[in-house]
């Protein structure tokens, strides 16, 4: 067997160089030798033991008693009952009370040892109420007493040293566990002889021929820096299997840079940033998507409306009138419109944004020409919630407007995503539905790890909500499901999680 | 979105031809469609384009299939149009006046020569029901009843009636109630019977000799009504708001019916008022209007120069007759079709008779410059700051409950934004800040080890009466430590070093009345005169709704305003 003696410890180190087969190794032993303290004798016996590099040779219990530090201070100025025999001796009878103030006792102190004094017969009340003394001197217990707290001082008494009355008066004023009020601790000492092993016998040879002398210097200080005393030393070399202590750092989470770096792949792909505010109006939220009023998908079951305030103020013109015109008539759109009329008082309604696509409408207001626009935001739809349906969620969306944009651009847009961001390996195209889009396209890719899955929805914008909206080039409109990616990339499978309020599971979270 | 079930016979039978799932796959999407699910001799098929009701049964289905195929499809020559009416042989439908205020549309047709087998009938019910449900907006704009024909005597009546005097046996009682007892006491009227409720008169069908036919939009009568397997001659009825969309509903159904064997036997509908087809239609009828879109349009959106041949080529795959003159696409509209609203519409229908796939795809050529917002360039810069200060960055919903937003925090609710139509007491409000999401993280996460340092940037909203929505939505930044020992003057050395970093002067200003931190153990962040944020000690109160135990700070800053 090779023994890694480079593991042990400086105090495991000296140690075994210190004793030989068939010693007997104790405490008292290597503290005398090695100048360890007893801390230190006790860590090295349980580490050696544990190695298998010392073994028990035997253990004996043995009770001691220690001075407390009320035991030095009776052992000095006497004990209450003395204390309180020597003054009534010397100044005649007192009442408790001033006996209490005499001798700066508490009186529940003086009345123990009155107790005392009076059972042993040193002491009586007398007809005034006072204590008087009534021995000659204090003998019997007291005198066992002051002797012991006199031999106490010189170090701790075993009790195999103590005659059986000094036990037993010992038994009265010693005890294991709160000690403050008693002159003696009672201490149990085990007694253990060990002995070096084979296999301690063999590192020990190991040491010495490794020249491991146990005092290598376990880390350098500033001032062996000043003083140069490093020239000299020899620094200990560190095991490399040791366990390594936890760190809790400052991190980001882990959704949150998934959705940075697909903010900057988009970024980088050319698009700019767009964000908005969570509260919606029915306009903004459905009539600028050229979705009718009563269309399914705006029902009470879909969107969350808010309680107060119900209505928004107005809704900017010519926006407002330009679609209200396009839902009924198609107004110069080309469109033949819903035909129904326009509830005004509808489109003032406020809801939770339900889909991001309103964000990209906004945009079109504002938007330049040629111009790429994106924004990852947060959406509210009225769902149960469930492992993949949040409260709310994030959706990812945008725009391309240009002249010459169209659905062959749609596709190309579309590979671009399904390979930047989704690393796909096959991309398909089928036709969909989507109220705001004509034509429509659902981009299904193959993920590496995933397989078959849908990546988004997009299309071009109807004429119905661009123009209506004041923008006459054709507008690209997109959509990409990045939560199953994030999921996957999270080692996550309940989009609840991207959310977690846990602060261990996101402390601990990994990317994949 | 619509989904259908079909038995295989049916599917297949009308198909012709028998398919496997993964051939299904292949084909569907030409329909919008996808195989859904495919077991025990039922095919389970998802539509997704809502505007097209006529794809909402098998019928419809395969109708779209075989002409992607070039399959010649029936001709549906039952059609009347404002010029040719076909004889109506006797059956009349008279829509009176006195229903016009309630629901004032009603129109049918009949059919004979073929029984009805159960898959039939229980895809003439499904289809039915898809288009009352999704189209007819829950039977509130269209509702469809089928009869026996046989035991009706023409002319049938569609009228107001007092809805306490007029009673009839519905489907599914044995006994005669009146419409108004209906609304209560059977369950399609408790359903249904809220769409005409508050009309003095109620939606009534019956022959001429008094036989009830139905009480729409709610139930049928359990006599003329009830149709069973086996029965051969019908007669459907198609009550509503809208001519339109009631001529389209019957024109669906009589093409499906078409589909699976029956000759369809128009009825002559009489109005009493003028209607936009006229006082008399013969049913059923087509009223769409051909549909154009300029060749240079088709190309431009498309990308692909196709000449008008591959474009009338790719329009008749899908089932659209359409002709090219003078560099113009004039499209004839398929009787079961009226969602083209604009050219786009019909250069999409190009788009799938053509192939998806024959489209290579192209890169958009534009030079744009990307770009973050400003807010997101910020809030970056904070998160690396927080991370450096020994923070765990966390997200949350925004979503939560009173219980979480307004009574731990001893929050005013009247400053939080409420939804009116919560699908559940745990998702109601919108949180006006982060520190109760912060606070939730400590509830659940005492095992964890302290000192917890977290924090968000993220968005809050809440009432501000100075929009125009009454609301505002900021981007914020909350944080929160936890320990043993934690307080006030942990969270002014964040502040500070966050100030130094970022190149903002501010100061503290007291702050009163709070009740979420302890009283003149928290403060104002100020930026010049502003209020930009604040902090402080959490009151143990809040702490102890939340159930922690652990001294806590928190403070919320608007990265907003601190960015101005």
């Amino acid at each position: 067997m090779d023994i890694d003696v480079k593991n042990l410890h400086p105090l495991e180190v000296r140690l075994l160089r210190h004793v030989a087969l068939g010693e007997d190794i104790t405490v008292e032993r290597i503290m005398a030798e090695l100048g360890y303290i007893l801390g230190q004798c006790n860590q090295a016996f349980s580490w050696l033991h544990a190695k298998g590099y010392l073994s028990e040779k035997s253990r004996q219990t043995r009770t001691l008693f220690e001075l407390t530090e009320l035991g030095r201070e009776q052992q000095q100025n006497g004990s209450p009952a003395h204390r309180i025999f020597s003054l009534l001796k010397a100044e005649g009878p007192k009442s408790l009370p001033a006996l209490s103030d005499a001798l700066a006792l508490e009186r529940s102190e003086i009345g123990s040892a009155f107790g005392q004094l009076s059972k042993a017969g040193a002491v009586r009340m007398n007809s005034d109420n006072n204590a008087e003394a009534i021995a000659d001197a204090l003998g019997g217990e007291f005198a066992l007493v002051k002797t012991l707290l006199d031999r106490g001082v010189g170090g701790a008494l075993l009790e195999s040293s103590l005659s059986d009355g000094e036990k037993a008066a010992m038994a009265k004023i010693s005890k294991k566990r709160g000690t403050a009020n008693s002159p003696f601790k009672t201490i149990e000492r085990e007694d253990v002889i060990w002995a070096l092993t084979e296999a301690g016998g063999r590192a020990k040879e190991a040491l010495l021929a490794a020249n491991i002398r146990g005092d290598e210097v376990g880390q350098l200080t500033v001032e062996m820096m000043k003083d140069g005393s490093w020239r000299d030393a020899t620094f200990r070399p560190y095991g490399l299997g040791a366990p390594t202590a936890r760190i809790i750092p400052g991190r980001r989470n882990p959704y949150a840079n998934y959705l940075a770096w697909v903010k900057d792949k988009l970024t980088a792909l050319g698009f700019e940033e767009f964000d908005g505010p969570l509260v919606e109006s029915e306009f903004w939220n459905g009539d600028a998507l050229f979705m009718p009023q009563f269309h399914s998908a705006r029902d009470i079951h879909d969107v969350y409306y808010v309680k107060e305030p119900r209505h928004r103020a107005s809704i900017e013109e010519p926006w407002l009138s330009q679609v209200a015109q396009t839902h009924e008539d198609g107004w110069k759109t080309g469109s033949r419109g819903w035909r129904y009329t326009f509830d005004h008082e509808f489109t003032l309604r406020q809801v939770l944004r339900s889909q991001g696509t309103v964000l990209s409408a906004k945009q079109l207001t504002n938007a330049k020409i040629p111009g790429k626009y994106f924004g990852v935001v947060r959406c509210f739809r009225y769902d149960q919630v469930d492992a993949t349906h949040g409260a709310d969620f994030y959706q990812t969306e945008g725009i391309v407007l240009g002249e010459d944009v169209n659905l062959k651009t749609l596709l190309g847009l579309l590979k671009m995503f399904a390979e930047e961001i989704a690393g796909a390996e096959d991309v398909k195209y089928v036709p969909g539905y989507f109220p705001f889009t004509e034509p429509s396209i659902e981009v299904h890719i193959k993920h590496p790890i995933l397989g078959w899955m849908e990546l988004g929805g997009s299309g071009i914008f109807r004429p119905e909500v661009t123009k209506a909206l004041g923008v006459d080039v054709p507008v690209l409109a997109w959509g990409l499901g990045i939560d199953r990616m994030a999921l996957m990339h999270l080692g996550l499978s309940d989009l609840r999680d991207l959310f977690s309020a846990n602060i261990e599971a996101v402390r601990t979270r990994r990317e994949n | 979105m619509p989904k259908i079930d079909t038995t295989d016979t049916l599917f297949f039978g009308l198909l012709g031809r028998t398919m496997t799932d993964d051939e299904l796959e292949q084909i569907l999407p030409v329909a919008k469609a996808e195989l859904d699910g495919h077991e025990d001799g039922i095919l389970k098929i998802e539509l997704n384009d809502t505007n097209r009701p006529d794809l909402w049964s098998s019928a419809g289905v395969v109708r779209q299939l075989k002409s992607y195929w070039g399959l010649e499809a029936p001709l549906y020559d039952f059609f009347s149009t404002r010029e040719e009416e076909f004889e109506s042989g006797g059956r009349t439908l008279h829509v009176e006046q006195s229903a016009k205020d309630v629901r004032p549309y009603s129109v049918g047709f009949a059919t004979r020569g073929h029984k009805v087998s159960e898959d039939e009938l229980e895809a003439l019910i499904q289809s039915q029901e898809k288009l009352c449900h999704n189209f007819g907006r829950k039977r509130r704009t269209i509702a469809i009843g089928l009869y026996r024909s046989d035991l009706i005597t023409y002319p049938v009546h569609y009228r107001g009636v007092d809805p306490d005097k007029t009673s009839f046996v519905p489907l599914g009682l044995d006994r005669e109630i009146s419409l108004r007892e209906i609304l209560t006491e059977h369950p399609k009227g408790r359903e249904y019977g809220h769409i005409v409720a508050d009309s003095p008169l109620f939606p009534f069908l019956c022959d001429d000799k008094g036989g009830v036919l139905s009480f729409p939009p709610v139930i049928n009568s359990d006599r003329i009504g009830a149709v069973e397997v086996g029965d051969e001659n019908l007669f459907l009825e198609f009550s509503g708001m809208d001519l339109k969309d009631l001529l389209l509903a019957a024109a669906i159904m009589a093409c499906d019916m078409a589909d699976m064997g029956w000759e369809i036997l128009p009825v002559k509908v009489i109005f009493d008022e003028e209607t936009e087809f006229g006082r008399e239609i013969t049913v059923p009828y087509y009223f769409q209007e051909p549909i154009s879109a300029p060749l240079d349009q088709v190309h431009k959106t498309l990308g692909e120069a196709l000449d008008g041949e591959s474009v009338v080529a790719a329009l008749r795959r899908m089932g659209i007759y359409a002709i090219c003159d003078d560099d113009t696409i004039w499209a004839t509209v398929p009787e079961w079709r009226n969602d083209f609203l604009h050219a786009v519409d019909l250069i999409e229908d190009v788009m799938i008779g053509h192939g998806l796939g024959n489209f290579e795809p192209e890169m958009p050529r534009d030079f744009t410059v990307g770009r973050l917002s400003k807010a997101e360039e910020f809030a970056r810069k904070i998160k690396d700051l927080m991370v450096g200060l020994g923070f765990q960055e966390m997200m949350y919903n925004y979503l939560g409950s009173r219980r979480e937003y307004i009574d731990n925090m001893r929050y005013p609710e009247q400053k939080c934004i409420i939804i009116s139509n919560p699908m559940s007491e745990n998702y109601e409000v919108v949180r006006p800040s982060i520190i109760p999401s912060l606070l939730e993280s400590e509830m659940m996460s005492a095992h964890s080890p302290y000192p917890h340092k977290i924090f968000e940037v993220g968005k809050i909203a809440y009432r501000d009466d100075r929009d125009l929505s009454g609301t505002v939505t900021r981007n914020a930044l909350g944080f929160l430590a936890s320990d043993r020992l934690m307080g006030f003057n942990d969270v002014t050395s964040i502040i500070a070093t966050l100030s130094y970093f970022l190149n903002i002067e501010y100061s503290l200003a007291a702050l009163e009345g709070d009740l979420r931190f302890i009283e003149g153990r928290c403060a104002r962040i100020m930026v010049g005169e502003r209020e930009v944020g604040v902090f402080g000690e959490i009151h143990p109160q809040v702490l102890e709704n939340w159930g922690s135990v652990m001294p806590t700070i928190a403070c919320e800053i608007d990265l907003d305003l601190l960015r101005e």
